[in-house]
C-alpha cells in the first residue's frame, strides 16, 4: 500500500483540476471527479491485494524515511484498521463532495477543486502520519484549504467564520505543539536523542503529574476539532457559511479528525492520565449530547441545525471513548462512520435544498414533498437515520456506545439517553418544517425532483447507512482484536 | 594586527573603503544608475567576502579588542547584507518614481550596512556604541528623505528625539556598567560582588536603549509612525537590517555575561525583566495592529510582537543551550528577514501610485484573481509572519518554542500562544482580502486588468524565487539550519 502516492495524487490531481479550468471552463470537476475515483479504486485495490499475512490489527509502519536531521524528525506512515477505516470513508466522501460541488460552484472552480483535493491530502495525511512533527504539519496542512473553501465560496458571513474556525484550531493546535515539543524534549532527556516517533513515546515511562498536563495539551487541540462543549462555538458558524461540500467534508472527516487523535494519542500515551481525567471528559461529552440536542431544537436555519446536531452525536463518541470499555470503544468507532455519513447526507440534502430555494432558512420551506417525494423520502430517511431508527447504522452505534458506557458511568449514561429523545425532536422538526405542510405562496413545480446526480449521491449514502444498519459486523470485525480494545480492557481491568 | 585579523575583518574593510569610493563616485558624476550599480558591486563583494570566510562554527577570531568574528556574526552580517541589497534594488524603483536627488541615499544606506557590521562583530561596548550610533544617524537621514511626502518632517524628527534618547541612555548604561567592571568587554568577571546592584541599573539602562531600537513594548510609541512615514525601501531596512543587527549584539552581550547565568542564582530581576518586555510586547503589538487598515502600520505593530517572541532565546537556563539559541534566533532571523523582504517587495510591486505611507489593506481587493504571483508572495510571507506550518516561519516558531519548552519558561509560552492567536486575526483578514470576487468599487471600469500594475518579468522570477525559497525553507529547514549549526 502507498499512501504517499495516494497524497500525492491527490494534490496532483487538484493542480491538473486547476489547469484544466483554465483551459477549458467546467472541465475541474470532470478531472477530480476521475481522478478520486481513480485514487479510491488504487486504494481499494491494494487493500484487497495486500499480503495476507500483515496483521492490520497493529501498526504496520509503511514508509520511514528521515526529515529533518537536527531534531531527528522522520517521515514515517503507518496503518492500522482505524486508519483503513477512516481513509476509506475520507475517499468516499470526497466523491459524495464533488458530486455536491457539481453545480454549486460556479466562481473559480478550478481553484476550488485544488482546495478541496488538498485538504483531503492533508486529512489523508492525518489518519496516517505517527511522527508527532508530521502529524502536526498534516493537521495545519488540512486546515488551510479548508479555511479558503469557506472563506471564498462560503454564504454572506464567511469571512467571519473562517477566521473564528482558523483560531479556535490554531490556538489549540499550538497547545498540542508545545505538548509534542515537551514530550520530544522529555524523550530526550531519558534516552538522549530527539524523537517525534509515536511508537517511541509509548516506551516512555512518566509520572502522572507531568503526564496530565501533556494529556490535557493534546486533548484541548482534539476536543476543539471534536467538538466538545466549551469550545464547540465556531463549529455551528464555521458549518453554515461554508459551501455544501465544505460542510460535508467538515461534518463527516475533520471531526473525525478530533476522534481519531482522542483515539490514538491521547488515550493511548497517556493512559494514566486519561482515566483520572475521565469523569470529566465523560461529563463533557453528556454536556454536549445534552446541549447539542436542545440547541439544533432552537434553529431556524437548516445547516445550522445539523451542525448542533453533529455537537450533539460527537458527545456520545467522548462519553463511549473516556468509559474505557471495550463495547463502548466498538460504538464510538462506528459512530465516527455512522455520524459521517448521515452528516454528510444531512449536508447535501441542505445543498440540495439551497440550490433550488436559495435559503437555508426553515421558514422558508415546507410542502416540499408535494412537489418532490423521491427527496422527501431521501430526507426522512436521513432524518431518521439521524435521531437513531433501528436498521440504520446510527442506532447501532449509539446502542453500542451506550450499552457500554452504563457499565461504568449508569447515571450519566441515563442522562446520554435522554439525547436520544432530543435527537428524534429536532430531526422531526427538521423533516416537518421543510417537507411537509403547504408550499405557501411557492408555484407546484418551481421546487424540482432530484436529478440524476443528486439521485446517486442519496442513494449511495441511504445505501451503505442501510447495510452497515444490518450489517454492522462489516466494520466491527476490524476492531475486535484491535491492540486498542486489549489495553482497552486491560485499562478497564485496572480500573475497577 | 597580524594576517588573519585583516583577512576575517575583510568584509568590513572593503564596505568601508567602498563609502569612500562612493563619496569620490558622487564628487565625479551624479548618475542615478551608477551609484547603484556601484552600491550592489560593494554589497556583493562584501557578502562573497564573507561567505568565503573560513570560519567553522562556533569558532570565534579576536580582531583587536573591540571586535570579534564569529560565525554566529557572520551568518548574520550576510543577512544583513541580503536585506541592504534588496533595500537597494527596491529603492531604484522607488526612486525612480521620485524627483529627488538620490546620489547621497545609497551611501547612507551603505552606511547603515557598516553599523550593522560592526554591531554584530562587537565584542566591546565601544565598538557596540559607534556601531549603534552609525546605524541611527544613517536611519535618520533616510527617514526623512522623501521630502514631498507627506510625514516625512515628522517622521525624521520623531526617529531623530527618541533614538538620541534611547542612545543617551545606554551610554549611560554603559557608564554604570564600567563603574563596576571597569572593562568595557562584553565579558566581565572581575565583577566586584559588593555592588550588584549599580551593575543591574546600567544592565537596565543599556536594554532600555536596546529596546527602544528593537521597539519592544513599552518603548514602541515611535514604531508605527516611523514605519509609515518614511519610504518604502527605508522601512524594510528598518525592519531588517536595523532590527537583525541589534538583536544580535544584544545577544553577543547577554551570552557572555556569565554573571546572568541561572547558575548563579541572583539573576531573577534581569530574567523576569526580559520575560516582561517580551509577554507585553506579544501581547501589545498584537492586539494594537488588530484594528489597523495601513498595510505598513500592520507591519509596523507585528515587528513588535516579533522582537517579543525572538526574546525568548535570551532566557535559557544553562550555558549548555547557547548554541540551541543561537540556532533558533538565526534561523527566526532568516525566516523573518525573508518573509519581510517579500510582502515588502510585494508592497512595493502592487503600488502603481508614488504615496506609499498610505497603502490600505483594502487595495489589495482581489489580487489573487488578477496578479496571482504577487498574491502568491503575500500568501506565503503572511503566513511565514504568523508561523503556519509549510513555511519557514513555522520552523522558527517550533524553534522558539523548543526553548521556552527546556527553559520551563510557561508563561511566555502561554503570552506566544494568546499573541498567535490574536495576530491570526489581522494576517487573515490581509490573505482574505487577496480572494475578494467582487470587482474593485473604486476603480476605473474600462477594464479588470488595470487595477493592479505589471509586473515585469524579471521581478516576476524574483517573485517566484521568494515564493520558493519561503517553501523550501519551511519543509526542509535542514538546508537552513546547517549554514550555522554543526550536524
Amino acid at each position: 500500500m502507498n499512501i504517499t502516492l495516494i497524497m500525492c495524487s491527490l494534490v496532483f490531481a487538484g493542480a491538473l483540476a486547476w489547469f484544466f479550468e483554465g483551459i477549458k471552463p467546467k472541465s475541474a470537476r470532470y478531472v477530480s471527479l476521475v481522478s478520486v475515483l481513480l485514487i479510491t479504486l488504487f486504494f481499494v485495490y491494494s487493500i484487497i491485494s495486500s499480503d495476507s499475512s500483515i496483521n492490520f490489527n497493529q501498526l504496520y509502519v509503511l514508509e520511514r524515511i528521515s526529515w529533518i536531521e537536527s531534531f531527528n524528525i522522520e517521515y514515517v506512515l503507518a496503518v492500522d484498521n482505524l486508519s483503513l477505516v477512516l481513509v476509506s470513508l475520507t475517499l468516499f466522501l470526497t466523491l459524495i463532495c464533488i458530486l455536491v460541488s457539481w453545480q454549486e460552484i460556479k466562481e473559480k472552480a478550478g481553484f476550488y477543486y485544488f482546495n478541496l483535493l488538498i485538504s483531503i491530502a492533508g486529512i489523508v495525511g492525518v489518519f496516517t502520519a505517527i511522527d508527532m512533527f508530521l502529524f502536526f504539519f498534516f493537521w495545519e496542512v488540512m486546515l488551510l484549504p479548508m479555511t479558503a473553501l469557506i472563506a471564498i465560496w462560503g454564504h454572506e458571513n464567511r469571512h467571519f467564520a473562517a477566521i473564528k474556525f482558523f483560531i479556535f484550531t490554531q490556538v489549540s493546535s499550538l497547545l498540542m505543539l508545545v505538548a509534542i515539543i515537551a514530550m520530544a524534549a522529555i524523550h530526550k532527556e531519558q534516552i538522549g536523542q530527539w524523537s517525534f516517533f509515536y511508537q517511541d513515546w509509548l516506551m516512555l515511562v512518566l509520572p502522572l503529574s507531568l503526564t496530565q498536563y501533556l494529556m490535557l495539551g493534546f486533548f484541548i487541540a482534539f476536543a476543539v476539532k471534536l467538538p466538545s462543549v466549551p469550545v464547540h462555538s465556531w463549529l455551528p458558524d464555521a458549518h453554515t457559511q461554508a459551501p455544501t461540500a465544505g460542510s460535508v467534508l467538515l461534518a463527516g472527516v475533520l471531526l473525525k479528525t478530533g476522534a481519531y487523535g482522542l483515539i490514538r494519542f491521547v488515550i493511548q500515551l497517556f493512559p494514566e492520565a486519561s482515566i483520572n481525567f475521565a469523569p470529566i471528559a465523560a461529563t463533557l461529552g453528556v454536556v454536549s449530547i445534552l446541549y447539542g440536542a436542545k440547541m439544533a431544537f432552537a434553529q431556524q436555519d437548516f445547516k445550522r441545525l445539523v451542525a448542533y446536531s453533529s455537537i450533539s452525536h460527537m458527545g456520545f463518541v467522548m462519553l463511549a471513548l473516556f468509559s474505557f470499555n471495550a463495547l463502548a470503544y466498538q460504538g464510538a468507532i462506528f459512530t465516527l462512520v455512522a455520524h459521517g455519513l448521515s452528516s454528510a447526507a444531512l449536508f447535501s440534502l441542505a445543498g440540495m435544498i439551497y440550490s433550488r430555494i436559495h435559503s437555508r432558512n426553515l421558514v422558508d420551506m415546507g410542502g416540499f414533498w408535494l412537489s418532490a417525494p423521491r427527496m422527501g423520502g431521501f430526507a426522512l430517511a436521513f432524518a431518521a437515520a439521524a435521531f437513531g431508527l433501528p436498521g440504520l447504522a446510527n442506532f447501532v452505534a449509539e446502542f453500542l456506545s451506550l450499552v457500554g458506557a452504563f457499565q461504568v458511568y449508569p447515571v450519566l449514561t441515563i442522562c446520554a439517553a435522554l439525547g436520544l429523545i432530543g435527537s428524534a425532536i429536532y430531526g422531526m422538526v427538521l423533516f416537518q418544517n421543510s417537507f411537509q405542510g403547504s408550499l405557501g405562496s411557492r408555484k407546484k413545480d418551481s421546487f424540482t425532483e432530484l436529478s440524476i446526480r443528486e439521485l446517486v449521491v442519496c442513494t449511495s449514502l441511504t445505501f451503505l447507512l442501510i447495510v452497515l444498519g444490518f450489517f454492522p459486523s462489516l466494520v466491527l470485525d476490524f476492531f475486535q482484536a484491535n491492540q486498542l480494545v486489549l489495553v482497552v480492557n486491560e485499562l478497564s481491568g485496572v480500573q475497577s | 594586527m597580524t594576517v588573519t585579523m585583516i583577512y576575517h575583518l575583510l568584509p568590513l574593510l572593503i564596505l568601508a573603503f567602498g563609502i569612500g569610493l562612493s563619496l569620490l563616485l558622487v564628487a565625479w558624476r551624479r548618475s542615478q544608475k551608477l551609484i547603484l550599480i556601484f552600491t550592489l558591486a560593494i554589497f556583493l563583494c562584501t557578502l562573497i567576502a564573507s561567505i568565503l570566510l573560513p570560519i567553522t562554527i562556533g569558532d570565534s577570531v579576536q580582531v583587536t579588542p573591540l571586535l570579534k568574528v564569529d560565525s554566529y556574526g557572520n551568518f548574520a552580517f550576510i543577512l544583513v547584507l541580503i536585506a541592504s541589497i534588496s533595500v537597494s534594488l527596491l529603492s531604484s524603483k522607488w526612486l525612480a518614481s521620485s524627483l529627488e536627488e538620490y546620489d547621497e541615499y545609497f551611501i547612507l544606506i551603505q552606511l547603515v550596512a557598516l553599523g550593522a557590521g560592526i554591531l554584530v562583530m562587537s565584542d566591546h561596548y565601544a565598538a557596540l556604541f559607534l556601531g549603534f550610533e552609525l546605524l541611527s544617524i544613517a536611519l535618520v537621514g533616510l527617514v526623512g528623505y522623501g521630502k514631498n511626502c507627506q510625514f516625512s518632517v515628522e517622521t525624521s524628527f520623531k526617529y531623530l528625539i527618541l533614538s538620541a534618547c534611547a542612545s543617551s541612555f545606554m551610554l549611560l548604561g554603559i557608564a554604570f556598567i564600567y563603574s563596576q567592571t571597569g572593562s568595557l568587554k562584553f565579558e566581565s568577571l572581575n565583577l566586584n560582588s559588593g555592588y550588584e546592584l549599580f551593575y543591574q541599573a546600567g544592565m537596565l539602562l543599556f536594554l532600555v536603549g536596546v529596546a527602544f531600537k528593537l521597539s519592544l513594548a513599552p518603548f514602541h510609541f515611535w514604531t508605527p509612525d516611523v514605519y509609515q512615514g518614511a519610504p518604502l525601501p527605508i522601512t524594510l531596512l528598518l525592519a531588517t537590517v536595523s532590527k537583525v543587527s541589534i538583536f544580535i549584539v544584544l545577544m553577543k552581550c547577554w551570552f557572555s555575561q556569565a554573571y546572568l547565568m541561572p547558575v548563579q542564582a541572583h539573576n531573577e530581576t534581569m530574567y523576569s525583566l526580559i520575560s516582561l518586555l517580551a509577554i507585553t510586547s506579544m501581547l501589545v503589538g498584537n492586539s494594537l495592529a488588530l484594528r489597523q487598515e495601513n498595510i505598513k502600520r500592520i507591519l509596523a505593530y507585528s515587528s513588535i510582537a516579533h522582537m517579543g517572541y525572538l526574546l525568548i532565546v535570551l532566557l535559557i537556563i544553562s550555558p549548555k543551550s547557547t548554541t540551541l539559541a543561537w540556532q533558533s534566533a538565526l534561523f527566526y532571523l532568516s525566516a523573518y528577514i525573508l518573509a519581510t523582504i517579500s510582502i515588502f517587495t510585494a508592497l512595493m510591486l502592487t503600488q502603481d501610485k508614488k504615496e506609499d505611507s498610505a497603502a490600505k489593506i483594502k487595495y489589495w481587493q482581489g489580487l489573487f484573481w488578477q496578479r496571482r504571483s504577487l498574491a502568491l508572495l503575500i500568501i506565503i510571507s503572511v503566513l511565514s509572519l504568523a508561523g503556519i506550518p509549510l513555511t519557514a516561519g513555522f520552523i522558527g516558531k517550533f524553534y522558539l518554542l523548543n526553548i521556552a519548552v527546556q527553559a520551563q519558561q510557561w508563561w511566555l509560552i502561554g503570552a506566544l500562544i494568546i499573541g498567535s492567536g490574536i495576530a491570526l486575526f489581522y494576517y487573515l483578514n490581509m490573505i482574505f482580502v487577496l480572494f475578494h470576487l467582487e470587482p474593485k468599487l473604486n476603480e476605473n471600469r474600462d477594464g479588470k486588468s488595470s487595477a493592479f500594475v505589471e509586473v515585469s518579468m524579471v521581478s516576476q522570477v524574483a517573485i517566484y524565487c521568494l515564493v520558493l525559497l519561503g517553501l523550501y525553507w519551511g519543509v526542509f529547514p535542514d538546508t537552513l539550519s546547517q549554514l550555522f549549526a554543526a550536524q
